[in-house]
């Protein structure tokens, strides 16, 4: 194994995203595994307690260390952030870490190649402020998105606060005045599509398309298209649909299982878009 | 292989060395996209600033500190504007960690709960993963 995608937690209500970034990596001659979910967490959705946060950020270094992997690839710039401040500082370790657009976009004359199905868009890119001083992930996008044939990547100096939206929403009236900045923002530069970088944002921007002619997709969304890879977004689906639970479908109510889709899922797609 | 340093240990450390450098000029404060979302456009940058700098000493935080390390959404344009080159960024990071109670002091700033996140997360990948990639990937 030459590298291990680490995809955080929260990703996987995109598995798309996985499965379409494990592809990618793939076309560019990378032997990759992925990891993700509670078990390799960094710790942060427990900062407000150092020995648990500690313990999880432990774990899941050792766990690197045990599989031999020589190079970490994230996706969330949390776990990226946390891995640079205190993990790797904390704990001997024996792999580098680097984000998944570097990797990309270092390969990027390998994927040109691949990408030869127009994907005609005017697409405006959903940056942030607060990452780019770890990784230029807004520069890897557009330079990534520069290679989809039909694509225009429109100029506009929007850079919403925070290194994510999970960030905002945190903060009261935040992340709604954030996505109306970013609406605002296609309007002026007439963008028919927004391309969000991060998963947080991902999706809760996809509800940004309810009543409006845009289309909101990931940047692996539009790589793919561009690949002429399936790349169908079902929690979109879920998200924008009147009915959730019907749109879920009964193979998707038996994979969560009835009490948990209820309990952990449903009140989530139900849940009031924010702007 | 175990943590040779304990994150609460760390903390304190870095808590400590970046204090200690740190001068409350403000103009990290005056740098931030977030004070307007945190009522705090009246209050001096440096009074502010200095609320941090107190959390970051485990000394009594002011209502403007308070309010400006609760409102970091880690935008890092304070690492920019910092004359001492310090990372505020993450100073905010461990001003926020400790008020939350990370060290086992009581918490003076909310802490967001999700008792739900990790079924969450799993119940979610039940129903966008195979079985295979379950297997291989979580």
């Amino acid at each position: 194994m030459a590298l291990t995608f680490w995809y955080g937690c929260n990703m996987t209500r995109h598995g798309e995203v996985i499965r379409l970034a494990m592809r990618l990596l793939d076309a560019v001659g990378i032997e990759a595994e992925a990891t993700g979910g509670p078990a390799s967490c960094c710790g942060s959705p427990k900062e407000a307690d150092a020995r648990i946060s500690g313990g999880m950020a432990e774990r899941t270094v050792a766990k690197f260390n045990a599989s031999g992997t020589p190079q970490v690839a994230t996706w969330c710039p949390s776990c990226h952030m946390n891995m640079q401040d205190w993990m790797a500082p904390g704990m001997p370790r024996n792999f580098e870490t680097l984000h998944l657009t570097e990797v990309l976009h270092a390969r990027r004359a390998a994927l040109r190649p691949l990408l030869v199905h127009p994907v005609p868009a005017r697409v405006l890119l959903h940056r942030h402020l607060g990452f780019g001083g770890r990784v230029p992930v807004n520069r890897m996008v557009a330079g990534l998105l520069a290679l989809v044939p039909g694509l225009t990547l429109v100029e506009h100096p929007l850079a919403v606060p925070g290194h994510m939206c999970s960030s905002l929403a945190t903060v009261p009236g935040a992340l709604a005045r954030a996505q109306r900045a970013t609406l605002e923002a296609m309007a002026a530069s007439g963008a028919d599509t927004l391309c969000t970088i991060f998963h947080s944002c991902h999706r809760d921007a996809v509800t940004l398309e309810r009543g409006r002619p845009i289309r909101v997709l990931n940047w692996v969304h539009l790589l793919a298209m561009a690949a002429g890879w399936p790349a169908e977004d079902g929690y979109k689906a879920w998200r924008n649909a009147a009915d959730p639970r019907a749109a879920v479908g009964e193979a998707g109510l038996a994979a969560a299982g009835e009490a948990g889709f209820e309990r952990l899922v449903e009140p989530e797609l139900r849940r009031p878009p924010p702007a | 292989m175990s943590r040779p340093v304990p994150l609460a240990s760390s903390i304190q450390a870095e808590s400590a060395r970046l204090a200690a450098a740190c001068t409350a000029c403000g103009a990290c404060v005056e740098a931030c996209p977030m004070p307007d979302f945190a009522g705090l456009a009246p209050a001096a940058p440096t009074a502010v600033a200095a609320g941090m700098r107190a959390a970051l000493r485990g000394e009594p935080v002011s209502p403007e500190g308070l309010a400006w390390v609760g409102a970091c959404t880690r935008s890092g344009q304070c690492n920019a504007a910092c004359p001492e080159a310090l990372d505020v960024a993450l100073m905010l990071r461990l001003a926020g960690m400790r008020l939350k109670g990370a060290l086992g002091e009581p918490p003076r700033l909310p802490v967001p709960g999700d008792a739900g996140w990790a079924a969450r997360v799993k119940a979610f990948a039940r129903m966008t993963l195979t079985e295979e990639e379950q297997t291989r990937w979580l």
